[in-house]
C-alpha cells in the first residue's frame, strides 16, 4: 500500500542527508513506501532507520514496511522559527505514536477545521517537494 | 575520612544585553570581563592566586571570536597550575558539569582550589540566526529538523501534554511566569526586573503554543566565577561556606525522543537524578528549604517540581499558582527569577543558579532571602531532561 502524495511546489527549506544506508528510506518515500529497519536478532523496529539496533547492538537489520497509521501523543505550533522556515511559520509539528508500535516525530499538515488535538487519529503522507520528500502526518478526522 | 567540595566565593555579571554587534566602534570582549570576574570571585573567597590548581570553563558560544578561551586567559592571568584546565560542553548541561568537573579535581585531590567559570555571549545574533544552529542540536538533524523542530518545540508539546493529562491551564503555567518575574525584581543580576501580571504573560503572542513570550526565555549573554575548595581549606577560611552535601546523574537513553513510547513528561532522569542526590545527602525532598531549577520554560520548572518530588505529580502547575514556590511559600523555586527573568545564557545558565543557592546558603541574599536556608538543591539538564545532573548544597554558617 503507498502513501498518499501531497505536491509541494518549493524546495525543502532544510533537506534531509542521505546516507547509503538511508538512501532505502528516501528513496522508497519518494515511491509512497513507509518503512523503516527492523534487527533480525532481536525482532525489535527502531525509527529513524539506522545501522545498529539500539537495543541489542546488532547490525543484523533488515528493512520492513510500516502501517501509515498512528496517533497524536502531543503537538505544538511554531510561531518563532529559524530563518529558512520563516515563511513557513507558524506550522505544526508533533508526536505521533504509529500503530505499529514505533514513537516518531514530524511535520503535521495543515488542519483548516481545528481538529489538531491529542489523540486524533493521523496517517502518514508523503510531501512531494520539487527537490525529494519529506513525510508528515495528517488528520484523518 | 571522605574528601567534601565547597563553594567559598562566587562573582557575575548581570544578565543583559552585553555583546556588541561586529561592526561597533568599541566591542565587548570577554577575556576583559572574564578575568575581573575571576579577581573578584577569588577576593570573595580569601584564597590565593597560587592555591588555584584546577580550572573548568564552559565552551564559549561560537559567536567568541577567541578560540581557545581557556587557555587564553590563563595567560591573561599567568596561571600555572597543576590539576586540569578544561573547557566543557554537555549542552544544557554545560555550566552543571563545568560544577561538577571542578568539583571532582578536588575530590581527588588533584586540587585543593578550582574555579568553575564562563560567558556566554549570543545576543548581538537574532533569534532566527540563532535557531539555524540550535535546531541542529535538539532532534535529528536529518529526520527532525528537516520537518523545522526547535529546541523550545519540544517543551512546548510538553505543555500541550501536560495541560491533556492533568487539565493544567495557560493561566497555572503563567503564574510561574508571574512568580519568577516577582522574585527577579528583588536580584540585581537579573535581566528582567519589572514585575508582569498573568493578564500580561497571557497576552503576549504566541512563540510555540500554547507557550506565548513571557513563558519561555529570551536572548541571554551573561559570565560567572566559582572557587570551589576542599572542606578543609574552606573551613581555614573562617567565613561561612557552602557544602556540596550529594550529587545524583542520570541520562535515559534518548536525545530527545524515544522510539519506544514512554511517559515523556515524567522526566524520569530527574526523577533517578533526585533520588541519588537525596540518598548521598541522607535526606528526602522534603528537607530541601530552596531549589534553583534549570527550567528554560515555565512548564520545565513545573515538571522538574514534580519529578524530583517536591510536589506531588500532576500537582505542580496547582502548587505554583497557588503561590507554594513563590518566596514565602512552602518550597521557593527559582528565587533568583529563574531561567525566564533572571535570565538564559545558556552555556553559563547553571553557574548563576550555584550562584544563587551561595547567596542564600551563605544569608546573603537580600531581600530575596529564604530565612534559615539550610538546604539547597539545583539541577542542570540536557535535551528534554533527557539527562539530569542535580547537587544538593548545604550551609555552614
Amino acid at each position: 500500500m503507498t502513501l498518499a502524495m501531497m505536491p509541494v511546489d518549493e524546495k525543502r527549506a532544510y533537506p534531509p542527508r542521505v546516507s547509503a544506508f538511508t538512501e532505502t528510506f528516501w528513496s522508497g518515500l519518494a515511491q509512497g513506501r513507509w518503512r523503516t529497519v527492523c534487527c533480525r536478532s532481536c525482532s525489535r523496529a527502531t525509527f529513524p532507520p539506522k545501522p545498529v539496533c539500539p537495543h541489542c547492538w546488532s547490525t543484523d537489520m533488515e528493512w520492513t514496511d510500516l502501517k501509515p497509521r498512528g496517533t497524536i501523543y502531543s503537538w505544538t505550533r511554531i510561531h518563532a522559527a529559524p530563518t529558512v522556515f520563516a515563511s513557513e511559520a507558524p506550522y505544526a509539528c508533533g508526536i505521533v505514536d504509529l500503530e505499529d508500535g514505533l514513537r516518531i516525530a514530524c511535520r503535521i499538515v495543515a488542519d483548516p477545521d481545528g481538529s489538531l488535538r491529542i489523540g486524533a487519529a493521523v496517517e502518514i503522507v508523503v510531501l512531494q517537494y520539487n527537490d525529494g520528500p519529506l513525510f508528515a502526518a495528517r488528520l484523518l478526522d | 575520612m571522605t574528601r567534601r567540595v565547597a563553594i567559598v566565593g562566587t562573582s557575575a555579571i548581570p544578565v543583559g544585553r552585553h555583546q556588541t554587534a561586529d561592526d561597533a566602534e568599541l566591542q565587548t570582549l570577554e577575556h576583559e570581563i572574564m578575568g575581573r570576574l575571576v579577581v573578584e570571585a577569588v577576593a570573595d573567597a580569601g584564597v590565593e592566586k597560587r592555591d588555584i590548581q584546577s580550572l573548568v570553563f564552559t565552551l564559549p558560544r561560537p559567536y567568541t571570536r577567541q578560540k581557545y578561551f581557556h587557555t587564553f586567559l590563563m595567560g591573561q592571568l599567568r596561571l600555572a597550575c597543576r590539576g586540569t584546565v578544561m573547557e566543557v560542553m554537555g549542552n544544557g548541561m554545560t555550566a552543571a558539569l563545568a560544577f561538577d568537573q571542578a568539583c571532582n579535581d578536588i575530590l581527588l585531590g588533584r586540587a585543593e582550589v578550582a574555579l568553575a567559570l564562563g560567558i556566554n555571549m549570543e545576543s548581538a545574533v537574532s533569534a532566527a540566526e540563532h535557531m539555524m544552529s540550535s535546531m541542529r542540536t535538539t532532534g535529528d538533524v536529518d529526520f527532525h529538523t528537516s520537518a523545522g523542530f526547535t529546541p523550545i518545540a519540544w517543551y512546548a508539546m510538553d505543555a500541550m501534554r501536560y495541560m491533556h493529562e492533568h487539565g493544567a491551564t495557560r493561566a497555572q503555567l503563567g503564574s510561574v511566569a508571574v512568580k519568577n518575574r516577582a522574585h527577579a525584581a528583588l536580584n540585581p543580576l537579573a535581566q528582567f526586573r519589572k514585575p508582569i501580571t498573568l493578564d500580561d504573560v497571557l497576552s503576549q503572542r504566541p512563540i510555540v503554543e500554547p507557550l506565548g513570550l513571557y513563558d519561555v526565555p529570551g536572548r541571554s549573554d551573561g559570565a560567572a566565577c566559582l572557587v570551589l575548595a576542599s572542606e578543609g581549606v574552606a573551613r581555614s577560611l573562617g567565613r561561612p561556606y557552602v557544602r556540596v552535601r550529594g550529587r545524583g546523574f542520570c541520562h535515559d537513553g534518548s536525545h530527545q525522543i524515544s522510539d519506544v513510547p514512554n511517559d515523556m513528561i515524567a522526566f524520569d532522569a530527574a526523577r533517578q537524578a533526585a533520588q541519588t542526590a537525596y540518598a548521598a545527602a541522607g535526606i528526602g525532598p522534603a528537607d530541601i528549604d530552596i531549589a534553583e531549577l534549570y527550567a528554560p520554560c515555565t512548564i520545565v520548572e513545573i515538571l522538574v517540581s514534580e519529578a524530583i518530588g517536591l510536589v506531588p505529580r500532576g500537582q505542580g502547575a496547582r502548587a505554583a499558582a497557588d503561590g507554594e514556590t513563590r518566596l514565602g511559600g512552602r518550597i521557593p523555586i527559582s528565587t533568583s527569577g529563574g531561567l525566564t527573568s533572571r535570565g538564559h545564557p545558556a552555556y553559563v545558565t547553571s553557574l548563576y543558579n550555584y550562584v544563587e543557592l551561595a547567596d542564600q546558603l551563605r544569608g546573603r541574599a537580600g531581600e530575596r532571602q529564604v530565612q534559615g536556608a539550610e538546604l539547597g538543591l539545583a539541577t542542570g539538564e540536557l535535551g528534554n531532561y533527557n539527562a539530569a545532573l542535580i547537587h544538593v548544597l548545604e550551609a555552614q554558617r
